[in-house]
């Protein structure tokens, strides 16, 4: 009985462990349940996001050409290194870090500081760890793809602006999209590429793709096993054709070389814009991959402002071209004729001062002709004095000046036209006479920028015809279906007489022994006008010091009818005839030998040949 | 014994139990190794070692065990000698020194000794009559019973297998009686060697234990595992993926899947339901071997099926919890349902004892 007891005994025992042991499977199968039932959307989840991948597939920009199918704007391709936070990963930040510093060449600091820039975003938005890598960088991370599913590849098209600086003002470039811009526009995405400066900032719209995406089945090592049906093509942004022409703009560039200024060259006919150069320039490739601070800190505290757009925002006194706008406005409102004569005996006083001529000598008895070849300060001094303020004001404003041309371009300056009128308003005090007489040789208070010289120029030239500056036309931007209003054109009643005065006395500048002598092209009948617009008083100024007088040169060509018109402005380029002049040549010849079949060098005997190589 | 005997008194509701286990581990050790060239031939050699293990179960059922018990002075030797060559010679797996190989089988011998030790504990533990509780000396004599072969595991050094010894001991005491004092004291005793036992960690077996106390470090090392085994687990939800549809398996985010994770495949491919049924089964068998203890004619056959009930519960504890993050991470395969020749042997045979001890249950 002993033996049974015992076994009783033993065998109650385990009746108790048995309890402990359903409680505990019970403890099991509830974590199962929690697991499988209550939480299975959330882990079906995760688990989608191991093994489905979105690939972003940037949609490549359009392309910007000049007016010849040239390419000015074009894409390559590149790839960046991202980090991807929603990643399942084994690495803390810094373990990702410390595995890359080597593979990609970067310090800790500087990839820490960029994780660390974007940790607020959404989590699915991968952080850009190094934009443009280099062939080795992507190697490195596609080997390491298996210990660092959270660092991937991605593929970009990446602008590359094949001619460097050139035009760079006229382009301008782009950049991330900033946090504003992804506020404001439902449109765009993180890492965005948006146009920031120029053409890119203006058709943005026109020039912007759209991404595509598709989604891939990965294996554990990032592997793509297969691709889902759902992919969305990325939708490439639409080509731009530009007005302008690159050997023009390649012409003045060259010609201004390291001075500082600006050259606006313009079709009066259609309001093209065939050139637009903005002295010094910058590389806009800089920006393409994320521009290093101390190069943009370089360029932005440069003192002579590469990043400004003179051509359309330098607002400089004209100097002597103004003298075209003042005879017209004289011969307009029947103030003179073109026969009238002032005696300049190198001088004149006018309300209690004495008024010199750039010529102390004196140009003697100079009629209207003679005064604009020569340039002559007396003869204007007077003429405006005749006219009064709101004359001269009036009709230089109907003809472009001090106003905004409307070119599509940000940061366009309006310029200053005064007048009675804006001095009360503005200034707060009455116009004097005086006054006029400064703004009579285009100097004193006003200011006109490059493209404002050259558009008043050319509509003045083509008969009182303003075509509002383009650098794209609307017809191109509404086949591709985009709103765009017609180029505005303004006409202004002006006597053919005087337009044929006015440019056969511009003729005699360049042709008949004027100031403007080194505009001149053989053939090409070149009429132009030279400025030199003093900036302080003349006592203190050095020659090619701060001081020194703007250089200025509108022209056109051929002096009847034009087809071209060109504004040149060198800031502190002293003499305008020497300094200014010998651009608008460089661009006129090159625009002459386009025109007449010369260009680079491909002359008619070689074309004939190369024609008779062939069999 | 005759055959007729057998085929009558055979308990064939447990070995259906291990049959319909045995094609869910073949089905989902196929689905988790199909995709990997080094492993193809998983769910086959898992066939034939299914196949040697049932010969083996239904010899050992076949005997007396008694007879087994009788032969368990040199087994028990003949065990600590194949600890001792695999410890000298065995082939090294993941770190440890624990295995041999025999032509062209690999096998774990401490997965073996675990049968030899739950028979050593059980005789011992049963020639203990007319004692309500053991006494120290009797412990220190099962301890040194269980811990020479623990010891010369833990030197290979295998701490999982280690530990599923444990059990073997801790319920064949608990049965066999402790006064509460002495498990107070016993208690005291193993918390106080804890700091002494961890370091003799390794780096690996700290962090997993690290991990499983501060899951903030959730994703890295061992973390990472058993957070893939969650999701794939959760993903499966009620019904499951469906058999080689589960993309946490066949891409390869599950870890070890057609080992120690097999249950998250199968939670992954055939869901809640699947992972019910699963633990359903083994659960059956747990009990059926608790229930062979209870019913056992003497203690020999007590001990025996609570020491097989002890090892495998601890198995399945372990295991089970793991993939779900409820217990630590250790190298325990799940019964019956992990691939790997020397456990399937192991619990095949295990599963014999219990039966062999089942068909003598009734008093002749």
């Amino acid at each position: 009985m002993q033996f049974r007891d015992e076994l009783e005994l033993l065998r109650s025992r385990i009746s108790i462990l048995t309890y402990g042991v359903v409680a505990i499977l019970c403890v099991l199968v509830f974590g199962f349940w929690k697991l499988q039932v209550v939480q299975s959307t959330h882990y079906a989840d995760l688990a989608q996001r191991n093994s489905i991948k979105e690939i972003r597939l940037v949609a490549s920009r359009g392309k910007i050409y000049d007016r010849n199918h040239k390419i000015l704007a074009d894409n390559r391709p590149s790839y960046n290194i991202l980090y991807l936070r929603n990643e399942h990963t084994p690495h803390t930040v810094e373990e990702t870090v410390g595995m890359l510093v080597d593979g990609l060449g970067m310090s800790v600091e500087d990839l820490t500081q960029k994780i660390n820039r974007k940790r607020k975003d959404a989590a699915y938005q991968p952080i850009m760890l190094k934009e443009d890598a280099g062939v080795g960088d992507v190697a490195f991370v596609l080997a390491h793809a298996y210990e660092m599913p959270e660092v991937s590849v991605e593929y970009q098209p990446r602008r590359l602006y094949r001619e460097g600086e050139l035009a760079a003002h006229a382009l301008g470039y782009i950049g991330e999209v900033s946090e504003a811009q992804l506020r404001d526009s439902p449109d765009l995405q993180p890492r965005d590429q948006v146009g920031v400066r120029g053409l890119e900032l203006v058709y943005d719209a026109v020039l912007r793709g759209k991404d595509g995406s598709r989604r891939v089945v990965v294996n554990n090592s990032g592997r793509e096993i297969e691709t889902l049906p759902d992919e969305i093509q990325p939708i490439a942004g639409h080509d731009l054709f530009t007005t302008l022409d690159l050997d023009l703009q390649k012409a003045a560039e060259d010609e201004i070389g390291d001075r500082v200024g600006a050259a606006v060259v313009l079709d009066p006919r259609t309001g093209e814009i065939l050139a637009l150069v903005s002295r010094p320039s910058f590389d806009p490739n800089h920006f393409t991959s994320g521009i290093s601070a101390t190069e943009f800190k370089r360029l932005n505290d440069d003192p002579d402002k590469p990043f400004q757009n003179r051509a359309i925002s330098s607002m400089q006194p004209p100097g002597s071209i103004f003298k075209i706008f003042e005879a017209a406005a004289a011969l307009e409102s029947e103030t003179v004729t073109p026969l009238d004569t002032v005696h300049c005996a190198g001088s004149t006083t006018l309300y209690g001062k004495s008024f010199g001529c750039w010529k102390p000598a004196g140009h003697g008895n100079v009629d209207m002709y003679e005064a604009i070849v020569n340039s002559c300060d007396v003869y204007f001094y007077n003429l405006g004095n005749i006219l009064g303020i709101d004359r001269i004001s009036k009709f230089s404003t109907i003809a472009g000046l001090g106003r905004k041309t409307g070119v599509d371009l940000p940061g366009e300056d309006a310029g200053l036209i005064p007048s009675q009128e804006w001095s009360q308003r503005v200034k707060r005090m009455k116009w004097a006479p005086i006054e006029t007489i400064f703004v009579s040789i285009g100097q004193g208070k006003i200011g006109v920028t490059p493209i404002q010289a050259a558009w008043a120029m050319g509509g003045l030239a083509s008969g009182g015809h303003l075509k509002q500056p383009r650098l794209v036309q609307p017809e191109q931007l509404r086949k591709l279906d985009f709103d765009a209003p017609p180029i505005r054109i303004e006409e202004y009643p002006i006597h053919e007489d005087t337009v044929a005065i006015i440019a056969k006395a511009m003729w005699g500048v360049v042709n008949d022994g004027g100031t403007g002598a080194h505009a001149r092209v053989e053939g090409f009948d070149v009429a132009g006008k030279t400025g030199t617009a003093q900036t302080v008083n003349k006592s203190s100024y050095k020659k090619g010091g701060e001081n020194e007088d703007h250089a200025w040169f509108v022209g056109f060509a051929p002096y009847r009818n034009p087809e071209i018109v060109v504004a040149v402005l060198i800031e502190h380029g002293g003499h305008g005839g020497e300094a200014a002049a010998p651009v608008a040549q460089a661009v006129l010849s090159a625009y002459y030998k386009k025109k007449t079949g010369h260009f680079n060098d491909v002359t008619a005997e070689k074309v004939a040949g190369l024609m008779s190589t062939k069999p | 014994m005759r055959i007729r005997n057998l085929w009558h008194d055979f308990d064939w509701a447990l070995f259906g139990a291990i049959l319909v286990l045995s094609v869910i581990s073949l089905i989902e050790i196929y689905s988790a190794t199909k995709n990997s060239p080094a492993e193809h031939s998983a769910a086959f050699r898992q066939l034939v070692w299914i196949i040697i293990g049932i010969v083996i179960l239904f010899t050992i059922a076949a005997m007396d065990y008694h007879t087994i018990s009788e032969q368990i002075p040199w087994l028990y030797l003949a065990g600590i000698g194949v600890l001792i060559y695999t410890m000298a010679l065995g082939r090294i797996v993941s770190g440890s020194r624990s295995w041999i190989v025999l032509g062209p089988m690999r096998f774990q011998p401490s997965e073996l000794v675990k049968i030899i030790v739950i028979v050593a504990v059980a005789r011992y533990l049963s020639e203990l009559r007319n004692v309500r509780y053991v006494n120290l000396e009797q412990i220190v004599k099962a301890s040194l019973i269980c811990g020479i072969p623990i010891a010369l595991v833990a030197l290979q050094p295998d701490l999982g297998t280690t530990i599923t010894f444990l059990p073997i001991l801790g319920f064949g005491l608990l049965v066999r009686g402790v006064k509460p004092a002495t498990l107070v004291v016993l208690i005291v005793l193993f918390v106080l060697a804890l700091p002494v036992a961890w370091t003799f960690l390794g780096q690996h077996q700290k962090d997993r234990i690290i991990n499983f106390v501060h899951p903030e470090n959730d994703l890295k090392g061992s973390g990472y595992q058993v957070y893939q085994s969650k999701i794939a687990i959760g993903s499966g939800g009620a019904l499951g993926k469906g058999i080689f549809k589960g993309s946490q398996n066949q891409l390869g985010f599950l870890p070890t899947r057609h080992t120690d994770f097999i249950l998250s495949v199968v939670g992954e491919e055939m869901g809640f339901a699947g992972v019910g049924l699963t633990l359903g089964l083994l659960g059956f068998i747990l009990f059926r071997a608790v229930n062979t203890a209870q019913t056992a004619r003497d203690e020999l056959g007590l001990f025996t099926a609570m020491g097989v009930f002890g090892i495998y519960f601890f198995h399945v504890l372990e295991n089970v919890g793991m993939v779900i993050g409820f217990m630590p991470m250790t190298g325990i395969p799940l019964p019956f349902m992990s691939y790997g020749g020397s456990s399937i042997i192991a619990a095949f045979t295990a599963m014999g004892l219990v039966i062999s001890v089942r068909r003598r249950r009734y008093v002749n």
